[in-house]
């Protein structure tokens, strides 16, 4: 057994010098004050919560069905007749662009014996500006009523009440979302200070440059949790310690939703100097449209120094940073929308990963990758990424994401172990502990979670 | 063994960390009084009194090699500080990188004209003392395909080549020129912790390189530079010793 003084000497974090930030003036509109810390405590969180059946039905039957979901881009689905079916659970939704332009919502359900009108993913009901299932061919308007239903005279009881069962939704920054909350808080309330946060990116502008859905070998909240700290950078991502600082870490954490703020084109302290400069920054260097061979000046400054060229020269880019502070030009602004919306926020692109959860199954889940580039103006609009599925490790999604991806399943399998109660949280891992809690206030309501409850 | 450098005075560049850091520390050791720069002014600082104690004369200054007339009057500065030079290491690169084409310049003027400047500026004082010696640090990169075709792996090759012709030209003068062309050096702070951490399938494939399956140290080149650079290596000169503990695969005759 080591001594106390040697364990110590091994596990301290690093000293290093804070990394400059705009101060929260220099913001044209993202809010960039650190919010006060909630306070948390620092019990353990039950590992129960990522297997048992309960909690997976609790989770059902009192989050899923009352948060707002991300269901459609705007842009996929321009013209009447268009629509996206996307998947949250059990249920399937259809998501049409309606002949005024509008969107609406619906249960992707026939009303006759229940068939799934149309198959998840994008499409068009082209020249017919309707929905027929194929089983009996019942026929539906794109508002979801009646068009048609074959020998309805055969029918004595006449036909269902209701078309398609509504489901509500709303628009912001360029995606449709939607509730199967039957009364639902607006969009707006839910999303809190999200909008003011994100609409400078302009959204609108980007492209989708992936759209892949992967079935991951672990719980929902298991994948939310990786992407919810920094702290396993130092452990499964070694190289990003080229990249990013993973230790000057701002965290704000709102009512529901929560971010981080992770200065990119940087040193991590945990490493040593390097004689060159690592070639993570030297991409963001080259996005920028700098030659990191006429990079002079120390490794230290080119984060700073990306900021300044982008300022300069990404109207001539024809890229428009005008709403975007400093930081935003180079740093990763990471926002977790609850309950299951990572995002990688850049001025150039950004990520979405969308942690859905199994139907049934609390070991599984679907990771969905919809990645987005902003189009300069004057650039061809390129045309979307086509949709693509597959298994967890069947096809690499990129470094990173595999290292995150191989690690999954086997906290997964911890999850299960006799020998493990639960979370042991960190400061660095805060944005967590929040997120139970919120989960925890939709679980168990203004009581709180009962002695004993998972 | 006497290698014959005590009292010797010896200019290196690039000398605060990894291969140039292990020369300095072991001439120093053996008795040479050193001359060193590098970029950042602080590490120089800390090098010189770290070296300093060792007992011998150092002095250092922060210097930015591409700055030719700032390079070659921090040389004459240091010649007159050492009160001559008997031994020239130019230890200087701007690494890799297949960027642009600024790469080319870069490493053309960083790598080769830092050292020919170097050679040509302290000539004088190498002629002096009647033993002077100039080693290179070049590179197995210039001998071998590696990494792909890099300014650095042609302008390390240019220098093989200089430092042969030079030391024709110069050997009436008593001046022995050669290079010595290191394999993968791992150090920390050098390129190879970082290959390692940002690109582990590279450096897996390096270390399977070595047949003794181990990559060298800064302390291992400094060895072999100290040899060639000292009287003890008199009878060496217009040499590229390669020192790479096996990496490199081909026959030198």
């Amino acid at each position: 057994m080591g001594s106390e003084e040697d364990f110590n000497k091994r596990s301290q974090t690093p000293a290093y010098t804070p990394v400059r930030r705009v101060q929260p003036h220099e913001s044209p509109e993202t809010p960039t004050e650190k919010h006060p810390d909630p306070e948390l405590g620092t019990g353990m969180i039950d590992a129960r919560r990522y297997t048992s059946a309960q909690f997976m039905q609790w989770e059902w039957e009192r989050l899923w069905t009352k948060v707002w979901l991300l269901g459609a881009r705007l842009l996929d689905i321009p013209e009447p007749g268009d629509y996206v079916v996307t998947e949250i659970g059990r249920e399937s939704i259809l998501i049409v662009r309606q002949a005024d332009a509008t969107v609406r919502a619906f249960y992707n359900v026939c009303q006759h014996r229940g068939n799934r009108l149309r198959d998840c993913g994008l499409g068009t009901t082209g020249e017919a500006r309707s929905f027929t299932c194929a089983y009996h061919h019942w026929e539906y308007e794109l508002d979801g009523s009646y068009r048609r239903i074959p020998d309805i005279d055969t029918f004595p009881q006449g036909r269902p009440k209701r078309g398609l069962r509504e489901v509500a939704c709303d628009t912001w920054g360029g995606f449709v979302w939607y509730t199967l909350n039957e009364k639902p808080e607006p969009l707006r309330e839910f999303l809190g200070p999200i909008p003011k946060h994100l609409d400078p990116y302009n959204f609108d502008r980007m492209v989708q440059t992936r759209d892949i859905t992967v079935e991951w070998n672990c719980n929902w909240k298991t994948s939310v949790d990786a992407f919810n700290e920094s702290y396993h950078v130092q452990g499964i991502h070694p190289q990003l310690l080229w990249y990013l600082h993973d230790l000057d870490i701002q965290i704000d954490c709102y009512e529901r939703h929560s971010r981080y703020l992770i200065p990119f084109g940087t040193l991590s302290p945990r490493v040593r100097r390097p004689p060159s400069i690592p070639e993570p920054i030297k991409s963001i260097m080259k996005g920028a449209g700098m030659d990191p061979a006429d990079y002079d000046g120390p490794i230290g400054n080119i984060r700073t120094d990306v900021q300044k060229h982008k300022r300069v020269q990404g109207k001539a880019q024809g890229r428009d940073y005008s709403r975007l502070n400093d930081d935003q030009l180079t740093d990763d602004y990471h926002y977790l929308i609850f309950p299951n919306l990572s995002l990688n926020v850049h001025a150039d692109d950004f990520w979405i990963f969308r942690q859905r959860p199994h139907p049934s199954d609390p070991d599984r889940m679907f990771y969905d990758i919809l990645t987005y580039e902003l189009v300069p103006e004057g650039a061809e609009w390129p045309e979307r990424a086509k949709h693509r599925k597959w298994s967890h490790g069947d096809k690499s999604i990129g470094t990173v994401l595999d290292q995150d991806a191989a690690n999954l399943p086997g906290v997964q399998a911890g999850m299960h172990s006799a020998g493990f109660p639960g979370l042991w949280i960190g400061r660095q891992e805060l944005r967590i502990r929040h997120f139970h809690k919120v989960i925890d206030d939709y679980i168990y309501g203004a009581a709180g979670r009962p002695p004993g409850a998972p | 063994m006497d290698l014959g450098l005590r009292g010797k005075k010896a200019i290196v560049t690039g000398a605060t960390k990894g291969i140039g850091r292990a020369i300095v520390e072991l001439l120093a050791q053996e008795g040479a009084d050193i001359g060193l720069c590098a970029r950042t002014e602080e590490e120089v600082a800390a090098a010189v009194r770290e070296i300093s104690g060792r007992g011998v004369h150092v002095v250092g200054e922060a210097v930015n090699v591409r700055d030719g007339e700032a390079y070659k009057a921090w040389l004459e500065r240091t010649v007159a500080a050492l009160g001559g030079c008997d031994i020239f290491i130019p230890n200087v690169s701007a690494g890799g990188g297949m960027d642009s084409e600024k790469n080319w310049v870069k490493a053309f003027e960083v790598d080769v004209l830092h050292t020919v400047r170097g050679c040509e500026t302290l000539m004088p004082h190498l002629e002096k003392g009647g033993a002077g010696s100039i080693v290179i640090i070049a590179s197995t990169n210039a001998v071998e395909t590696f990494g792909g075709p890099m300014a650095y792996n042609a302008m390390k090759a240019a220098l093989i080549t200089y430092s042969k012709q030079l030391s024709q030209f110069v050997g009436k003068k008593g001046v022995r020129v050669n290079a010595v062309s290191p394999g993968p050096i791992y150090f920390e702070g050098g390129a190879w912790e970082m290959i390692k951490g940002t690109m582990p399938k590279m450096y897996e494939w390096a270390m399977k390189q070595f047949p003794g399956g181990k990559m060298g140290a800064p302390e291992e080149v400094a060895r072999v530079v100290a040899f060639i650079a000292s009287p003890a290596g008199s009878l060496v000169t217009g040499a590229n010793v390669v020192a790479d503990n096996g990496f490199t695969k081909r026959v030198q005759f």
